[in-house]
């Protein structure tokens, strides 16, 4: 065993396709990846304005609008050219307020204004959405408030009468719903498995190009010998890379941890500990290293999208729902962003702990089951 | 030089359905991607996400509430909970997205002039059900918020159109254009299906040139394209676009009408971005491909320059909530005016006019690449090499 993790470090060190995708990579992906999302959130979402009532309520009006986060004005001289704005990209949506919202709203009569956002772009318009939504219920109590307190009740009276039902909202475990907040902690991991997959797939495929897989079963003293010695030294590395992700990179990025440490750590041990005999597996089905690299680098987007991640697990048709919890990923994302994210335990997820050991021992027997084919194809034939 | 460029197109056709490192990657991955993507989106939208009530209330108002909650689309009332102890359990095990908490002596409060706060929850480490969570309980709460101060105001004497414009003075007409209900196979889908077209086309076409030497078919090439690599370059760059196009066929025209609710893919605006950006691609690709000679370098910097591509695109984080430095990287991406385009042309359905900018981008990478690639593969493409090789 010790003989083959030295002749993978040498097989590594000596073939540069490797060299990057193991050793460059990760550390590379994993800063320059996180600089997208170090903001977090977008703020100054460009709102594109076209006041028509020109009134003192409607300067208070954008000019409230403008003092939010998350709205950048763009005056605009009509309706018409606010909403050429939006065509050419450079506004996210337009706010039209007609002529008469002052003079409607002093004389009590509803007053309309018109909000419309570019809903192909999901994170923008949906910010836009919210936040105006939230200055039209301000600016309605404050209506209020004035008629109540010129009905006679004092200021404190007239506060509770103007909204007597409130929303109190509370965005658990991501406080600014940010982006970059649900993203980075899943993008970190997602780095670790693509590269361990496109690496090792890509060492075994090489192995079964030049004809060496019947010899590293010699060498190992058996299939599982052969395995675990070209194992270890992923083991090893991705542990150490895991180990760097969930301190340095937490810190840089500035993400919160709620979770206990030793929970995590098992839990990584086990992603990895599966994600090995998986990427062994595949690369036994390769004939080449260059086919192995060019495919799997489509899987990315794939095992990401199926996860249960970024798009709700039962959301999923059944076939897809099985897809998915062939992955690793599932269960241990499942997991992982409890840990991390809300302070839970590997205790509260029983369940995925056991998926996850069970994928282990499925991908084990799949990675002995593709070695002793290959080893069977590459035996010398015997005269 | 026609006869020669359409030679050389023939060949690299005929080349395309020989090797698998072409055509696993251009005939049959699109294919599969794409009804891989429709599936997971078959359903449109998130709906029926488990959401705990905790109703210290339990008042009529409080159980009208939470009956209009129900009523929602992404709402589905599946837990009680009776302290914040067992919602936040529940949530750490996942087993709710979200709760609502009516506070106790709720409708007492509301009749005797108290403020009462209804608190939402949710588990914004899954951001896309905690948007939707939020949305459908606060559109709820605030109509029965505004349905409860609409009753008190009749109940003093006040005309209903006048007590309905105290309740909301001023009322916002909100319309989300485009994709009015968020529909994520409608939004998302197509955008993933173009990431994995740029990166396809700019890792077969960075071994367009150089798997010549590996099959030892470089003499083959200097032959039927005359000695000319302009001649070379184009008619590869002409195969690997009729390929393209081939894709965008089958994808617009055959699985994506028949996997993906009969939606509509195809349009001819589409059409001319989409073949800017494979041209835009297989220019890049046959940059690398003269750059390096050798294979595997040249598909890792195939996969180093396109896997990054969505992210940086601004399909789902937009551009300016990026450093500076990183919206400067996104710039040297084809997908990058490729999704401005795309925004305007698919989902708005702008004409062509309002993407001039992003088809000039996409055309620059063909203006630099193809001249770059013809000028360093006529090096390798002379007599004395080709016989070496």
């Amino acid at each position: 065993m010790g003989q083959l993790f030295l002749r993978e470090i040498k097989l590594i060190a000596g073939n540069h396709s490797l060299l990057l995708t193991l050793l460059l990579a990760p550390l590379f992906y994993v800063f320059f990846y996180g600089t997208i999302y170090s903001y977090k959130v977008e703020e100054k979402v460009v709102l594109a304005v076209a006041d028509d009532d020109r009134s003192e309520m409607s300067r208070m009006f954008v000019e409230q609008m403008n003092n939010m986060q998350v709205v950048s004005v763009l005056r605009a001289s009509s309706l018409e050219a606010a909403q050429e704005r939006m065509y050419r990209g450079e506004a996210q949506g337009y706010f039209y307020i007609p002529k008469g919202m002052q003079s409607k709203v002093l004389s009590l009569q509803q007053a309309d204004v018109v909000l419309a956002v570019n809903g192909a772009r999901f994170l923008p318009s949906s910010e836009l959405t919210g936040a105006i939504t939230q200055l039209g219920l301000t600016i309605g109590a404050g209506v209020r408030l004035q008629y109540q307190e010129k009905m006679g009740l004092n200021s404190a009276m007239a506060l509770q009468e103007a909204m007597p039902v409130n929303i109190d909202y509370r965005p658990l475990y991501n406080p600014q719903a940010s982006y970059g907040g649900f993203l980075l902690p899943v993008l970190l991991v997602l780095i670790l498995q693509q590269t361990l997959l496109l690496g090792l797939s890509g060492s075994v495929a090489l192995e079964r190009e030049n004809g060496e897989i019947g010899r590293l079963v010699k060498v190992g003293g058996g299939l599982s010998g052969m395995l675990y010695g070209k194992a270890a030294f992923y083991l090893l590395l991705y542990l150490a890379y895991a180990a760097f992700f969930m301190t340095v990179n937490y810190q840089v990025l500035q993400l919160p941890f709620r979770g206990s440490y030793r929970d995590l750590a098992v839990l990584l041990f086990l992603f990895v500990a599966t994600l090995i005999p998986m990427a062994v597996w595949i690369g036994t089905l390769f004939k080449s290293q260059l086919l192995a690299a060019q495919l799997m680098a489509f899987s990315t987007y794939p095992f990401f999208l199926i996860c249960g991640y970024a798009w709700p697990f039962e959301s999923m048709p059944p076939l897809l729902q099985g897809l998915s919890s062939l992955l690793p990923l599932t269960p241990f994302v499942k997991v992982y962003t409890s840990i991390v994210q809300t302070g839970g335990t590997l205790q509260d997820h029983a369940g995925s702990v056991i998926h996850l050991l069970l994928l282990w021992m499925f991908y084990l027997l799949m990675a002995l089951w593709g070695l002793k084919r290959l080893n069977k194809k590459q035996q010398p034939i015997s005269l | 030089m026609r006869p020669a460029i359409f030679k050389v197109m023939i060949r690299e056709w005929k080349r395309i359905l020989t090797f698998p490192v072409y055509y696993i990657a251009m005939l049959v991955l699109p294919p599969v991607l794409c009804l891989l993507y429709a599936g997971i989106y078959n359903k449109h939208f998130a709906k029926d996400l488990p959401v705990a009530i905790w109703d210290e209330a339990n008042s009529p108002l409080s159980r009208q509430f939470t009956f209009m909650l129900e009523q929602t689309e992404s709402i589905h009332i599946t837990q009680q909970v009776h302290s914040e102890g067992e919602l936040q359990a529940m949530l750490h095990s996942g087993t709710v997205m979200g709760a609502i908490h009516f506070p106790r002596r709720m409708d007492e409060h509301i009749k005797s002039r108290r403020p009462v706060y209804v608190t939402i929850y949710t588990n914004v480490s899954y951001l896309v059900p905690a948007k939707l969570l939020y949305k459908d309980a606060a559109q709820v709460l605030l109509t029965a918020a505004a349905g409860v101060q609409l009753q008190k105001l009749v109940k003093t004497g006040m005309p209903a159109g006048k007590a309905m414009a105290l309740v909301m003075p001023v009322q916002l007409q909100s319309f989300t254009l485009y994709n009015p209900r968020y529909d994520y196979q409608q939004y998302l889908v197509p955008g993933v299906i173009a990431v994995a077209m740029q990166m396809m086309m700019i890792m077969v076409v960075a071994l367009a040139l150089n798997y010549e030497q590996k099959t030892g078919s470089l003499e083959a090439l200097y032959e039927a394209s005359n000695g000319s690599a302009s001649n070379a370059v184009m008619g590869k760059s002409l195969a690997y676009l009729g390929v393209a196009w081939l894709d965008y066929m089958i994808i617009t025209l055959i699985i994506y009408p028949l996997f993906a609710s009969g939606a509509q893919l195809f349009s001819w605006g589409l059409f001319t971005i989409f073949t800017l950006l494979m041209l835009a691609c297989i220019s890049v690709g046959m940059m690398v491909s003269a750059i390096f000679k050798d294979l595997l370098l040249a598909c890792d910097v195939g996969i180093f320059y396109t896997s990054p591509a969505f992210v940086f695109s601004g399909f789902t984080f937009p551009r300016w909530g990026m450093p500076w430095y990183d919206q400067y990287y996104a710039m040297i991406m084809p997908l990058t005016p490729f999704v401005d385009a795309f925004f305007k042309v698919y989902f708005m359905d702008l004409p062509l006019r309002y993407v001039r900018l992003e088809m000039a981008h996409m055309l620059l990478f063909t203006v630099v690449g193809l001249p770059v690639a013809i000028l360093l593969f006529q090096r390798t493409l002379q007599p004395s090499t080709v016989q070496h090789a």
